[in-house]
């Protein structure tokens, strides 16, 4: 288990962490999401002891020293490998800095390269490579030594859907096998998709925290999809409708500031009638972090 | 194995496969070997061209060839094939020996007067044939003829082998100093471009989730100095075979035979403690660049970087030019005590013989503290400066990078 608690970390003047405390289980994934220069890379820089902090910080009951570096897999935001290396020669480098023997690791590269579909073979040198299948060679040099605690610093940055399948599904079966997961990213449908909880950090600071259902029901269910032939206009005048998207002809969106609204807006809508689509909801992650990421007064 | 193995063997290997290193390695056999060959052609080719032909009476010229075998040519037979040899520029001359009423004459037909070493072997050899030959024709008695073979006596009394000494050392010293020059400018430039290679690139936050940046840049330091073992071993072999090919090469054996006493002194003098010093000059001038290349912004700037070393190595090299006539001067003495300076000055005091085996010990324990502590302390700042990738100034990034030191 990762036991991040009251850390914070300020650089001159600027309080870059203020407070942040989570914990992440063994066997459990956990997103941490932020506009940028929210505070992400500096609270992995913390967890990986890149920075003195103030605050704590252990993995399974003790702080992250040499001791621990092994059980850690690190994908950096900015994508770097050594490109002169073969991908054999690379991969074999770093395992053997995690203490895993060559012997281990060489048998293993051919079937990492065939599940992360790499375009290349492991005798041709990292420069040859495509940004994207070098992007997955450094995937595979971070989970290959079958890390117990993941960090991953906006992972899916650069894949393409096809490609962000296979790491999302990496990244679950990591989950499986009771590794502590934590990724930062910027697409909310990811995190949504294989998150279990989520932290949002804003200016330093935790706005959010929770499972994504918790999240997202701490907001109400203040989005409503109906289908009707009222106009833009009429559906503006109900009570409690602060905005109304037009989605595609007789399909909108209404936007409610109570979630109890729905009931008398479905009787007023229906009149007892037949209606083809209603349908209240709580509003998407995404919707959350562009309103959390607004919201000027957090 | 340990990872501060992983990493000096990484940095190792990486290095003695790099084309860069396989270039410096064979330079020094190149130029000897193209050296060589091109005496070599210099030397047959100039063979015939620099001979003369010898004809005459049979006995003189017999004679004459036999003590000046090197300058003849003896394939050839006739006066007009000789001429023919010396239109074409394959003959420098020929010479016609001849006697006549107990008078020798020498005549030189040439496209050039005669060389003035071989004049020089003619006029004796006619002088002592011409003597010889008025001794017979005077009919002197033995003891007459002995009386006129009286030579003066010429003597040297050298109480000291000076000159080979002086020119020993002056050699050693020149020696010395280009080898450890060229070597620091060659190692420092090539670790500052390593580090700041590195340090463009997001690899070290990987590594240091694996590693210490203590232990990593302590085994970047062995790594390279793995690197210069190497080389000093295959310069010591190829040296020693060289050597031992130009001993019995036609072109140099003579040469390495008459200078014999010279080559030994010179050896001694770089095969020594000096080797040592040479080895420590090479880790503490890396250090300084792995320090000047985690400075940079980007591996762009790793020339920039390199320059404060760059500026130190040659201020040591060029103190040592006012002293190669007086290393046993104070300044010297000094600078063989401090580090940085001491690799190029205690070598000095060493060749001259002045340096006594304690003052050595001394020099050398503060060479190898003053490394340990800078590679201690590096290596704890080491993290903070590689991490920073921002453009901010060189003596920002400086500030930050001893403020981290975890």
């Amino acid at each position: 288990m990762l036991n991040v608690q009251h850390v914070s970390k300020s650089f001159g003047s600027l309080k870059a962490l203020d407070d942040i405390n989570f914990t992440i289980p063994n066997g459990h994934i956990l997103g941490l999401i932020g506009q940028n220069g929210a505070g992400k890379s500096t609270t992995f820089h913390s967890i990986l002891n890149f920075l003195q902090y103030d605050g704590e910080i252990t993995w399974q009951d003790k702080p992250i020293t040499e001791s621990v570096f092994d059980q850690i897999g690190y994908l950096p935001e900015e994508r770097s490998l050594m490109p002169k290396l073969t991908v054999e020669q690379q991969i074999v480098y770093l395992a053997r800095l995690k203490n895993k023997p060559a012997k281990e690791i060489r048998p293993q590269i051919d079937s990492w390269l065939e599940k992360f579909a790499v375009k290349g073979t492991k005798k041709d040198k990292i420069k040859s490579l495509s940004k994207g299948n070098q992007q997955k060679i450094q995937l595979i040099c971070t989970l290959i030594h079958e890390p117990k605690l993941i960090i991953l610093d906006e992972p899916f940055s650069g894949l393409d859907p096809v490609n962000s399948d296979l790491l999302k599904q990496a990244i679950i079966t990591s989950r499986d096998n009771g590794a502590s997961i934590i990724f930062s990213s910027h697409d909310m449908e990811n995190v949504e998709e294989v998150c279990d909880s989520l932290v949002m950090l804003k200016n330093g600071r935790i706005v959010l925290d929770g499972t994504v259902g918790d999240v997202r029901d701490t907001f109400g269910k203040t989005r409503l999809f109906v289908t009707t032939d009222w106009t833009t206009d009429r559906l503006s005048e109900l009570p409690h409708v602060v905005s109304v998207t037009q989605r595609e002809k007789n399909r909108y969106l209404l936007d409610l500031d109570d979630e109890n609204a729905g009931k008398n807006i479905f009787n007023a809508l229906t009149n007892g009638q037949y209606i083809e689509e209603f349908s209240q909801q709580p509003p998407t992650l995404n919707e959350i972090f562009r309103m959390k990421a607004g919201d000027r007064n957090e | 194995m340990n990872k501060l193995w992983i990493v000096t063997f990484e940095t190792f290997l990486r290095q003695v496969k790099s084309w860069g290193f396989v270039a410096l390695i064979l330079g020094p056999f190149v130029i000897f070997g193209i050296s060589i060959g091109a005496g070599y052609m210099s030397a047959s080719g100039a063979d015939n061209r620099d001979n003369i032909a010898v004809f005459g009476q049979s006995e003189l010229r017999q004679a004459f060839v036999k003590q000046n075998k090197d300058d003849i040519d003896t394939s050839v037979k006739s006066i007009k094939s000789a001429e023919k040899k010396i239109k074409h520029n394959n003959l420098a001359g020929y010479l016609v020996l001849k006697t006549d009423n107990n008078k020798i004459s020498a005549v030189y037909h040439g496209s050039d007067s005669m060389s003035n070493s071989l004049k020089s072997k003619l006029t004796i050899f006619t002088t002592t044939v011409q003597q010889r030959l008025n001794y017979t024709s005077a009919q002197l008695s033995a003891t007459q003829v002995k009386s006129l073979q009286q030579q003066p006596e010429f003597k040297e009394v050298i109480t000291k082998k000076t000159g080979t000494d002086n020119l020993a050392k002056m050699i050693s010293f020149w020696i010395m100093v280009i080898l450890v020059y060229t070597i620091l400018i060659t190692y420092s430039s090539i670790t500052a471009q390593e580090i700041a290679s590195e340090k463009g690139t997001k690899i070290m936050e990987v590594i240091f989730s694996s590693t210490t940046a203590t232990k990593y840049f302590i085994g970047k330091v062995l790594g390279v100095m793995m690197v210069i073992v190497t080389q000093i071993l295959i310069y010591l072999i190829g040296g020693w075979g060289m050597f031992a090919f130009a001993q019995h090469s036609e072109l140099t054996k003579d040469a390495i035979s008459q200078n014999k006493e010279l080559i030994s002194s010179v050896l001694h003098n770089l095969l020594s403690i000096n080797l040592v010093y040479l080895l420590l000059g090479v880790v503490i001038y890396t250090i300084l660049a792995a320090l000047c290349g985690a400075l940079v912004a980007k591996s762009e700037d790793a020339s920039k970087a390199v320059q404060p070393v760059m500026m130190l190595n040659m201020l040591a090299f060029f103190i040592t030019f006012p002293f190669h006539n007086n290393m046993d001067s104070l300044v010297v003495k000094i600078l063989s005590y401090v580090p940085f300076f001491s690799s190029y000055f205690m070598p000095m005091r060493v060749i001259i013989n002045e340096a006594t085996p304690i003052e050595m010990a001394i020099s050398l324990i503060i060479l190898i503290a003053t490394i340990i502590l800078m590679a201690y302390y590096i290596g704890k700042i080491y993290q903070g400066l590689m991490l920073q990738t921002d453009d901010s100034s060189f003596w920002k990034r400086l500030k930050r990078g001893i403020a981290y030191n975890k």
